[in-house]
């Protein structure tokens, strides 16, 4: 199946990557590719210091849902909200419910516990997608802004490993639920962002034969971002000299991923542009071209 | 002038160049003539490679080669340091036994979330408290958010003194895996514990009251060491190196970055502001430039606006080093010591004259 049908029938995709390839930018982008598409599509963010408003243009929410064009939303979540939306709905008496999550050690648990964050965020993911909060817009596809590569996979891994450490209990329901949505491959998607040079690639790899380890499954799509443009062959002045380097570690690093990556690849180049919302629109354009010839 | 300190921290946020700079920053601390160890988290595989470690086991400290046995180098490993305590400090074998056999334990163990930070500061102090180095360049793990390692050790303190792990140590659950309280409450007893199975699950309760309970002896040594190692990092053998890309998008995080270590007592030594692109000049008429020359100028006149605009907004005593992108990769020892070579040159100049 063409790449782009297959990213127009996710539910939930996960963008990831090594710190500072520019993933914000590539959801920014994949949301409103997918959202010009007819899909109704919210990016999710889970930096507690919101940033992706800025590359699409709206003004911060501080957590709420905004629409930023028809059919397309954004959405920064505080997964200690999600945690406490658990709580409340198990347990019925609201005063008791408060003092639950208004308790210190609550608090502690919340901090402490490996994996209720990601199973949190996923979860909240997963609830958008099916229609199941009472005041969101009807979303087709959720793309989620994810940690860092390492922090990543854990995001994707934790809710198996969580439910199968507690067993049961409403959290380790809510594991089990994220779990099997992750695992299936047609809900759910990843795409990887990069830059053509050593370390993210290098991580790009791993990120790939870590899920073909523990999923059985591949990234959907590699994005290669921030590329610069063909350097002339003449010319000794310095400027020159360093734009020929970094241009051929480029090409080094795209040549090792044409070996090493067999999946549908996107390279976005560089553009000198300032303002977030006019590179993302930029991208995103050339992304559509490069989608459609998939 | 020497520009080391007894402890030097690299950080920052992912992929801004901290671990090619922690170890510049290593060679050129033993070609001083200082026993120095590295400790770093992610390495290129050329980078490790260049420094010895590529097929080192985890933790393991390596002599760097071609530096007379001044400089190891060594690769953080979480789960073997974990191991490593659990062994060390536990009381008795059985003790051993019943962590090893935790399901929490394998839970905690087996994952980077949240733990990583923790067992770096096992790993620091173990370090730092050897006497086996003068110098320690500490380049920083590549968290979510970058500031949770400088804040590990303090949530390891104020978790300790919280009621919370008091109720996790308390004897919840007899030996047959019985609520205590609750078989002795009865009726109310009975609803308490429907009341927690609905909440967070009974299962994940035992393993965890197992866990601490297991765990407890070690607990006061840990909060002795993380609040040592909190101490270290603040005293006046400790400096901090900030990194950060250029641009002026990153001046926010950079801003955060410097507050927060001011507001934690930790003394920063520079900011080094990493990858920025030359300045082209206005030799050509922008009419007469290709498409790429123009990316070039567009990137090089983003970055030294950022670098003005940074400059200001830090405090004028404060180093300030933009250090150049570089043609290639560094990963071999040469280009990593002319690397911390041009940082040394440029730290002493901002020192000599600073804000210039």
């Amino acid at each position: 199946m063409p790449i782009l049908e297959c990213l127009l029938q996710r539910r939930l995709i996960v963008v990831t990557g090594k710190g500072g390839v520019g993933k914000s930018a590539m959801t920014s982008v994949l949301g409103r590719s997918l959202a010009r598409r007819g899909r109704r599509a919210l990016v999710l963010e889970v930096d507690p210091r919101e940033n992706l408003h800025q590359l699409l243009g709206v003004a911060p929410s501080g957590g709420a849902i905004v629409e930023v064009a028809p059919n397309f939303y954004l959405q920064n979540l505080k997964p200690r909200h999600v945690v406490d939306w658990v709580v409340d709905k198990q347990v019925k008496i609201k005063m008791i419910a408060k003092r639950v999550i208004n308790s210190p050690i609550y608090h502690r648990f919340v901090e402490g516990a490996p994996g209720l964050t990601e199973i949190a965020i996923l979860g909240h993911a997963l609830r958008l997608a099916r229609g199941e909060l009472p005041d969101a817009p009807d979303i087709d596809v959720v793309i989620l802004d994810a940690p860092a590569t390492g922090h990543g996979v854990y995001l994707l891994t934790a809710p198996k490993l969580f439910a199968a450490a507690i067993g049961k209990g409403p959290f380790a329901d809510l594991a089990s639920e994220v779990a099997d949505y992750v695992a299936d491959p047609v809900a759910s998607g990843l795409v990887v962002v990069t830059q053509a040079e050593e370390m993210p690639v290098q991580e790009a790899l791993e990120l790939r034969r870590v899920l073909a380890e523990r999923f059985g499954r591949d990234p959907e799509l590699l994005i290669a971002n921030g590329l610069y443009p063909v350097a002339p062959d003449r010319g000794d002045d310095e400027l020159t000299a360093l734009w020929r380097r970094r241009y051929q570690l480029n090409v080094d690093q795209l040549e090792r991923l044409d070996r090493q990556w067999a999946g549908p690849r996107i390279n976005l180049p560089l553009l000198p542009i300032d303002s977030g919302a006019e590179l993302v629109a930029a991208l995103c354009d050339r992304f559509d071209t490069a989608l459609e010839a998939l | 002038m020497d520009l080391g300190s007894r402890l030097t921290v690299v950080v920052g946020s992912g992929g801004v160049g901290k671990t090619t700079l922690a170890a510049a920053l290593g060679l050129r601390s033993a070609a001083a003539g200082f026993d120095t160890l590295v400790m770093t988290f992610d390495p290129s595989r050329r980078l490790k490679d260049a420094l010895g470690i590529g097929d080192a086991e985890g933790n393991q400290e390596v002599v760097v080669a071609g530096t007379e046995g001044r400089l190891h180098a060594s690769l953080l490993d979480a789960r073997a340091t974990f191991d490593g305590l659990v062994a060390r400090y536990a009381e008795d074998d059985e003790a051993r036994r019943r962590i090893a056999n935790n399901p929490y334990y394998h839970h905690l163990a087996g994952h980077l979330g949240g733990i990583l930070e923790y067992m770096a500061v096992e790993r620091l102090f173990e370090v730092a408290s050897s006497g086996r180095y003068a110098r320690i360049i500490l380049d920083t793990p590549p968290t979510t958010q970058a500031i949770d390692f400088l804040e590990a050790p303090t949530r390891i303190v104020d978790f300790l003194d919280s009621g919370a792990l008091k109720i996790a140590l308390a004897p919840w659950f007899d030996p047959n895996g019985e609520l205590r309280a609750t078989s002795r409450l009865g009726f109310v007893g009975r609803g308490l514990e429907r009341f927690l199975d609905r909440v967070v699950g009974m299962q994940l309760l035992r393993d965890m009251s197992e866990f601490f309970r297991a765990f407890g002896p070690l607990f006061d040594g840990f909060r002795g060491r993380a609040s040592e190692t909190e101490t270290l990092l603040a005293s006046a053998e400790t400096r901090f190196v900030l990194v950060t890309g250029a641009g002026e998008d990153r001046i926010p995080d950079t801003l955060f970055f410097a507050r927060k270590l001011d507001e934690a007592g930790y003394q920063l030594g520079s900011v080094v502001v990493n990858r920025v692109h030359p300045d082209v000049g206005s030799g050509v008429a922008e009419s007469e430039m290709s498409e790429g020359q123009r990316l070039f100028q567009w990137l090089g006149d983003r970055h030294r606006r950022g670098l003005a605009t940074l400059r200001g907004l830090l405090k004028p005593e404060l180093p300030l080093l933009a250090m150049p992108l570089a043609g290639d990769e560094l990963t071999d020892l040469e280009s990593l010591d002319g690397l911390g070579r041009e940082l040394e040159q440029r730290w002493l100049a901002a020192l000599r004259h600073p804000t210039s």
